[in-house]
C-alpha cells in the first residue's frame, strides 16, 4: 500500500495515538506540520517518495480535524507523477483537501484529461475518481465527450466504464447540457442492455438523475427497466458475486424501481402488466427471516416496491395489500422494519381510499409511540399526526397528552405542538379543545409557544357559551400550588374577562377570584404583571355593588403596596396609573373596561405553521422524489430572486394572498412581540377607537394573531377584494373555453382532456407546449388542499417574464407562492399553491400563465383541478345510519329531486364506478330495488365544516338515457351544487376523441346560475 | 446521493471521514461530534436510523451500524433507500474483513490509505459504483499489485504500536 515502507508515517500515527490529551495531540500535529512546511519550502531534494509520505501525513492530520492550508500545490503536482503510487496519492489527497472551486484544480485539468484519454486503465480510474468527486463546471465543459466515449466503449473494461458512468453523472449535475447531444437517449437505452452488473448499476444511477430532470426524453428506457427488474426479481438471473445473502443484487433492484418512479405513468398495458406481476411477486414473496442482513436486503427491495406501487396508483386491492403488509411490519420485532413500516404508512396517507384501513392499525401505532427507540417514536408521532381527523382526534390527542408525561425530553416540543394543532384542527367540541390546551400548558408549558394560548383566548372570546366553562376551568388550574407562568397568563386573562359569569358559584366571589390570582403575582415575571393588573381592574369593575374592601386592596396594589405607580417598567406603570384613575370613576368605566370585542375569524397562525411544516413532509414523500435528484436548478432561481417577502405587485389586491416561501419563522416571532405590545397598549386605545367600525381596526386590535401588521393588512385587503369584487373575479364557467388567443405556440395534447383527467386523479400534466410543461401534484385534506405546480422548462435557454396569476372563484381562497420570473434551462420550478374551500360551489379556478420565449409571448389560461369532488371524502354508511338521516332531511331546499334526461347510457356498475371516482361511496344493498343506487359522501368546506351528503339514483332498465336523482344534505347550497355536479358528470363524459386544440368544455345541460353570484350572472349576459 | 461516510470509534475519535459535498474542516468536525453525541446515547437492539436533519440539514438521513469499537455511519438524501444503505455498510465491513482477516480498529488506523481505496471502489462521488464485495476486492488487489511493483509491500502488522515500543 501507499504507506508501506513509510516508517515515518507509522511512527507519526503511533505518536498521535500515544498522546494523553488533546493538547498533546495538537502540539505533536503542529510540530509535524512545521516540519512538513519546512521540507516543502526547500523543494530541492524532495523525492516523490518524500512528497508522498508528507502528503499522507497531511491527510491524516486533516482527518483528525486540523486545517491544512498548505501543501495543496504539492498534492496537485503529484498527480502528474509518472509512477502509480505517487499519482494515486496525488489524486486521493487532492480530492479530499480541495473543493471544486480551488484554483489549483484548474492547473490539473490537462493532466487529468491526458490520464482519461490515455491507454493506462488504472490511470483512467484515478482520473475519473477525482473528477467524479470534485469535478466542477470547467471539467464538465472540457471532459464530458471523453468520459462519454469511455462509458460507451466496448473495448474498455467494466471497471473503467462503471466509473465513467458516474463521472458523467457528476458532470451532468454541473452542466446539464453535457447530455444534450443527438442520440444520447438512444445510447442510454442501449446501456441498459449491459450484462455486467457493475456497469448496469452505475448506468442506472445515471439514468435516475437523467429521468428526474426530463423523463420524456428517456421514455424508451422504461420498458428496459421493467425487463431488468423482471430479470433480477423474478428470474433471479444474476452472477453469483452479485447475489447478496441469496437476493439478486438488491441494490440494483432498488435503483431500478427508483428510476421507474420518475415516469409519471406507464401507458403501455403490457409493460404495466409485467411490472405489476413482478411487484406482486415481490410483495408476496418476502418473509421475515432470522438472518438480519438477509432481512434488511429483502425488505429494502420490498419497501421500494411499495413506494413504486403507491406511485403507480395501483388498483385498490393492491393498495389494501400494501397497507396490510405495512400493518404487519409495524408490529414485528425487528426495529428497522418497524421504523420503515411507520414511515411508509405515513407516506401512504396521501393515497386516496386507504386512510380507513390505516386507521385500523391505530392501537399498534400508539404502542410504537411508546417505543424505547426515539427514532421509532418520531415516526409514530408523524403518522398519528398525519392520520388524525375528526373521527379519531379525541383518542389520538388524549394519547399524546398522556405520552407527554413519559416522552423523551427532546421530543416534548414537537409533541406538544402537534397535539395543540390537532386539537385545534379537529376539536369535536370547543370545551374539549380548551381542556386539551390547558392540560398541554400544565404538562409542557415551557414548550408551548405563545400563539397557542392566544388562540385559546380568541376561541373563548368568540364563543359566549364557552366562557363560563373556561372561567371555571381557569380557576381550577390556578388553584393548584405550582403553576406554569403561561398558565398564569391565560387563566388570569380568562378570569379577568369572564369570572363574573361564575359569581354565584361557591368559591367564585370576586374577592376569592382576586386572591387566587394575586397569590401568583410574586412568582411571575414583569411581562405577566400587566396581564394581572388588567384582570384586577376588570374584576373590580364587575363587582357591583362595589366591594369597599376589595377596592382598597386593589387600589393599594396599583399605588402603594407594590409601587407599580412608580414602577420602572413603563408598561406596568402606565397600567397601574390608568387603572387607578379609571376605577375611581365608578360605573362610568363599564364601557371602557368591558369585555373585549370578538376577534375576526381567520386562520390561526398555528395551523398555518403546521401546514408550512407539512409542506416539508409532503415534499419528503412523493414530491421530494421529483426534486431530489435534480441539480437544484430551482434553487438557483430562488437565489436570483431572494424571497424578501415582497409579493409581485401584480398580485396585490387581485387574489387572496401571495405568500413568499419561508418567511415564517421571523414572522411568527415578530407576531408574538407584536401581539404583546398591541395587547398592552390596548386599553388606552379602546375608547378612541370603537371596535369593528372599520374592518381593519380589528387587525390592529389586541391579539392579532396573524402576523406583522403589513402582511396582515395586505392579507385582509386582498381577501376582501377577492370576495367582493364580483365582476373582477373570473367565474369558472365563463372562462373555461379560454383560447390560446394570440399565441402562436400550439399546446401538446388536449388541455380539456388533461384537465378532466386531473379532476379524477391528483397528479399529472396540466399543460404542455414545446417550451414548457406544467405538472400538478395535489394533496387534499378535508376543506384544504395543497397543490404544487411544477413548471418545467424544456429548452436549453431560459424562459423569462414568467408570470402566474390565480383567478379564484369566490368560494375558494388560494395562495400561490412566489413564482420566479425566470426558469433556467432544463430546470423545473415548484410552486406550492394552497387552497381553502369556503363553501360549496362548482365554479372553477383559473391559472393565468404567461412567459416569454425568445420573441414569443405566450399567455394561457388554464382551469385548475380544484373542483367540488376534491373536497369530498367517500363515506360508506349502513342502513341504520342512512335511513334516519334520509328521513330527517325532508324536501327542498335540503333535499332536491330531479329527473335527468339525455344521460349517457351506462350499466349500473359503470355508474357506480363513476360516482366512486368522484369520491362518492356506494352503499350496496341499501335500496331494495336493484336498479337503484344509494351513495353517500362527506363534503368539507370552511363554512359548512364536514357535512354528510346522501344520494339516491333510480334508473330505468328499459331506458338508460334517463334517471331520477335525489340529493340530500344539511346545506341547501351544497345539495343544489352537488346535484348539478353529478348531473354534469352523468350527462357528458369527456372523451379523448375531442379536438386536439382546447375544446370548449361541455356546457352543463341546463346552465344553472347560482342565484347569488353576480359574476355568474354577468358572464351569462356576455 | 450519499453525502458522507464516517467511521468513528466509541470514544468519538474519527477513523475515516469522507464528505462528498465540500465542507470546511471545522464543519466536518462539528458534524462528527454532533452525530457521536446521538450515537453514543443509543441503546443496543434499537433501529439503525437516527434523525439527521437537525444536525446535517434538510433532506438528510442517517444509517449507522455498530461493530465492536466502531460506528460506521452513512449520511445520504432521500434518493437512497435506507435499508439498501444499511446493506452497503455491511458490504463495506465484509470487504474490510476479507482484506484484513478479522478487521479491527487498529487495522483501520494504520492502513487508512487502504480504507480510502476500498471506499473509493465502492462509493464514487456520492454514488454507489460497486456492491459486490468480491468485485471490490479484485479492484483493490489490482491496485495493491501496482503499488507493489514500485515498493516492497507488507501490511502494517496489527501490533504496530507494540512494535514501536519495542
Amino acid at each position: 500500500m501507499a504507506m508501506h515502507g513509510m516508517r515515518g508515517l507509522s511512527i507519526f500515527i503511533s505518536d498521535i495515538r500515544n498522546c494523553q490529551n488533546k493538547e498533546q495531540e495538537r502540539l505533536r500535529v503542529d510540530k509535524e506540520l512545521g516540519n512538513i512546511r519546512n521540507r516543502f519550502k526547500k523543494e530541492k531534494g524532495l523525492t516523490p517518495y518524500d512528497k508522498k509520505k508528507y502528503v499522507w501525513k497531511m491527510l491524516y492530520i486533516y482527518m483528525l480535524g486540523y486545517d491544512v492550508d498548505f501543501g495543496h500545490m504539492e498534492a496537485v503536482s503529484l498527480i502528474s507523477a509518472p509512477k502509480y503510487p505517487e499519482k494515486q496519492v496525488g489524486y486521493i489527497v487532492t480530492s479530499c483537501l480541495l473543493n471544486e472551486n480551488h484554483d489549483f484544480l484548474r492547473l490539473a485539468i490537462n493532466t487529468v484529461r491526458n490520464d482519461i484519454i490515455g491507454q493506462n486503465e488504472t490511470f483512467q480510474c484515478l482520473a475519473l475518481t477525482l473528477v467524479g468527486n470534485i469535478g466542477g463546471r470547467e471539467f464538465a465543459e472540457s471532459l464530458a465527450p471523453d468520459v462519454q466515449k469511455l462509458l460507451l466503449s466496448s473495448s474498455c473494461r467494466p471497471l473503467v466504464r462503471k466509473k465513467a458512468a458516474l463521472c458523467l453523472l457528476r458532470l451532468f449535475r454541473k452542466n446539464p447540457d453535457v447530455v444534450n447531444v443527438d442520440g444520447w437517449a438512444d445510447r442510454m437505452t442501449q446501456l441498459l442492455d449491459e450484462r455486467d452488473l457493475g456497469v448496469l448499476t452505475s448506468s442506472m444511477s445515471l439514468l435516475v438523475a437523467l429521468v428526474s430532470n426530463n423523463h420524456e426524453a428517456y421514455w424508451t428506457c422504461l420498458p428496459k427497466c421493467v425487463k431488468i427488474l423482471e430479470r433480477l426479481a423474478r428470474n433471479q438471473d444474476v452472477p453469483q458475486e452479485y447475489t447478496y445473502y441469496g437476493i439478486p443484487s438488491p441494490w440494483l433492484q432498488v435503483k431500478t424501481m427508483r428510476a421507474l418512479q420518475y415516469f409519471p405513468t406507464i401507458e403501455d398495458p403490457n409493460t404495466r402488466r409485467t411490472l405489476f406481476e413482478v411487484l406482486q411477486w415481490i410483495l408476496m414473496g418476502t418473509d421475515v427471516v432470522k438472518n438480519v442482513n438477509k432481512n434488511n436486503a429483502s425488505h429494502a427491495v420490498l419497501f421500494e416496491a411499495l413506494a413504486l406501487v403507491m406511485h403507480l396508483d395501483a388498483e385498490k386491492e393492491m393498495m389494501s395489500q400494501c397497507v396490510a403488509l405495512l400493518g404487519k411490519f409495524i408490529a414485528v420485532r425487528e426495529p428497522n422494519i418497524r421504523y420503515l413500516g411507520l414511515e411508509n404508512m405515513t407516506r401512504m396517507l396521501i393515497v386516496a381510499d386507504v386512510q380507513e384501513s390505516i386507521k385500523r392499525h391505530q392501537a399498534q401505532i400508539i404502542t410504537s409511540l411508546k417505543d424505547p427507540d426515539i427514532s421509532i417514536c418520531r415516526r409514530a408521532l408523524d403518522l398519528l399526526y398525519g392520520m388524525c381527523d375528526i373521527t379519531n382526534a379525541k383518542d389520538i390527542v388524549e394519547e399524546l397528552l398522556q405520552y407527554l408525561n413519559s416522552a423523551d425530553f427532546t421530543m416534548l416540543e414537537e409533541l406538544s405542538l402537534k397535539a395543540a394543532i390537532l386539537a385545534e384542527k379537529f376539536a369535536p367540541d370547543l370545551s374539549w379543545y380548551v381542556d386539551v390546551i390547558l392540560q398541554l400548558i400544565e404538562k409542557a408549558g415551557d414548550f408551548i409557544s405563545d400563539d397557542i394560548w392566544f388562540h385559546v383566548v380568541q376561541f373563548v372570546t368568540n364563543n359566549d357559551d364557552l366562557q363560563p366553562y373556561a372561567a371555571a376551568k381557569a380557576k381550577e388550574y390556578l388553584d393548584k400550588p405550582a403553576v406554569d407562568e403561561k398558565m398564569v397568563k391565560v387563566c388570569a386573562y380568562i378570569l379577568g374577562e369572564y369570572s363574573h359569569l361564575l359569581a354565584r358559584r361557591p368559591g367564585c366571589s370576586p374577592k376569592e377570584i382576586f386572591s387566587i390570582i394575586h397569590e401568583k403575582l410574586p412568582s411571575v415575571s414583569t411581562t405577566t404583571i400587566p396581564l394581572l393588573l388588567s384582570a384586577y381592574a376588570k374584576i373590580l369593575m364587575h363587582t357591583q355593588p362595589p366591594d369597599q374592601v376589595l377596592q382598597n386592596q386593589i387600589w393599594t396594589i396599583f399605588t402603594k403596596e407594590l409601587r407599580y405607580e412608580s414602577c420602572i417598567d413603563a408598561e406596568i406603570q402606565q397600567r397601574a396609573v390608568e387603572y387607578f384613575a379609571l376605577s375611581r370613576k365608578g360605573a362610568a368605566v363599564m364601557d371602557i373596561l368591558g369585555e373585549m370585542p370578538k376577534f375576526p375569524e381567520r386562520q390561526s397562525s398555528l395551523i398555518k405553521k403546521a401546514e408550512d411544516a407539512e409542506a416539508d413532509t409532503a415534499e419528503q414523500s412523493a414530491l421530494k422524489l421529483r426534486a431530489q435528484q435534480q441539480p437544484s436548478n430551482a434553487l438557483v432561481v430562488t437565489d436570483q430572486h431572494p424571497s424578501n417577502g415582497e409579493p409581485l405587485p401584480v398580485f396585490v389586491g387581485q387574489l387572496s394572498v401571495v405568500k413568499a416561501p419561508n418567511m415564517n419563522n421571523t414572522e411568527d416571532h415578530s407576531s408574538t412581540e407584536q401581539v404583546l405590545s398591541q395587547e398592552n397598549g390596548n386599553l388606552s386605545q379602546v375608547d378612541q377607537q370603537p371596535p369593528s367600525a372599520d374592518p381593519l381596526s380589528d387587525l390592529l386590535g389586541p391579539l392579532a394573531i396573524e402576523g406583522p401588521p403589513g402582511a396582515t393588512v395586505q392579507y385582509e385587503n386582498s381577501a376582501v377584494s377577492g370576495l367582493e369584487s364580483g365582476p373582477d373575479v373570473v367565474d369558472g364557467s365563463a372562462i373555461v373555453p379560454v383560447e390560446v388567443g394570440t399565441n402562436t405556440i400550439q399546446p401538446i395534447g388536449n388541455i380539456a382532456v388533461r384537465f378532466h383527467a386531473l379532476c379524477l386523479k391528483d397528479s399529472g400534466v396540466l399543460y404542455e407546449d414545446p417550451y414548457i410543461q406544467i405538472g400538478i401534484k395535489a394533496e387534499w385534506r378535508a376543506h384544504q388542499g395543497r397543490l404544487v405546480l411544477f413548471l418545467g422548462n424544456k429548452n436549453t435557454s431560459p424562459l423569462v417574464s414568467v408570470q402566474a396569476l390565480i383567478l379564484p372563484p369566490a368560494h375558494l381562497k388560494m395562495e400561490l407562492s412566489l413564482v420566479p420570473d425566470t426558469i433556467p434551462p432544463r430546470a423545473q420550478v415548484q410552486c406550492p399553491l394552497e387552497v381553502v374551500n369556503l363553501r360549496p360551489s362548482r365554479d372553477v379556478a383559473v391559472l393565468d400563465f404567461s412567459y416569454k420565449f425568445g420573441t414569443h409571448m405566450v399567455n394561457i389560461k388554464l382551469r385548475l383541478p380544484a373542483v367540488l369532488n376534491k373536497f369530498l371524502q367517500p363515506l360508506p354508511v349502513s342502513a341504520e345510519e342512512f335511513f334516519p338521516q334520509w328521513r330527517s332531511l325532508s324536501g327542498p331546499p335540503l333535499k332536491l329531486q330531479e329527473v335527468v334526461r339525455g344521460v349517457r347510457p351506462m350499466a349500473l356498475p359503470e355508474m357506480a364506478n363513476l360516482l366512486h371516482s368522484y369520491r362518492i361511496a356506494i352503499s350496496p344493498g341499501l335500496d331494495p330495488n336493484p336498479n337503484n343506487l344509494v351513495a353517500s359522501t362527506t363534503f368539507y368546506s370552511e363554512n359548512t365544516r364536514a357535512i354528510v351528503c346522501l344520494v339516491r339514483i333510480e334508473t330505468d332498465p328499459a331506458d338508460r338515457t334517463q334517471l331520477r336523482m335525489t340529493l340530500a344534505s344539511g346545506d341547501p347550497t351544497l345539495t343544489f351544487e352537488l346535484k348539478e355536479f353529478i348531473k354534469e358528470q352523468l350527462v357528458s363524459i369527456p372523451t379523448v376523441a375531442q379536438a386536439p386544440t382546447p375544446a370548449p368544455p361541455a356546457a352543463p345541460p341546463t346552465p344553472q346560475i347560482p342565484p347569488n353570484d353576480p359574476a355568474a350572472l354577468l358572464t351569462d349576459l356576455l | 446521493m450519499i453525502k458522507a461516510v464516517m467511521v468513528m470509534n466509541t470514544q468519538g475519535k474519527s477513523r475515516l471521514a469522507k464528505f462528498y459535498e465540500y465542507l470546511s474542516v471545522e464543519k466536518q468536525q462539528e458534524l462528527i461530534r454532533g452525530f457521536f453525541q446521538v450515537l453514543c446515547s443509543r441503546a443496543e437492539n434499537v433501529s439503525n436510523f437516527i434523525d439527521a436533519e437537525s444536525i446535517f440539514g434538510l433532506d438528510s438521513r442517517l444509517v449507522y451500524k455498530h461493530f465492536a469499537t466502531l460506528y460506521f455511519v452513512f449520511v445520504f438524501d432521500s434518493s437512497e433507500n435506507e435499508l439498501a444503505v444499511l446493506d452497503l455498510i455491511q458490504v463495506f465491513v465484509e470487504t474490510l474483513d476479507k482484506c484484513f482477516q478479522n478487521v479491527c480498529e487498529l487495522d483501520i488506523v494504520f492502513n487508512y490509505s487502504k480504507i480510502h481505496t476500498i471506499l473509493d471502489e465502492m462509493v464514487f462521488g456520492g454514488q454507489v459504483v460497486e456492491t459486490s464485495s468480491s468485485e471490490i476486492m479484485k479492484a483493490v488487489e489490482e491496485i495493491s499489485k501496482l503499488e507493489a511493483a514500485s515498493n516492497a509491500i507488507s501490511l502494517i502488522p496489527k501490533s504496530a504500536s507494540g512494535w514501536r515500543s519495542r
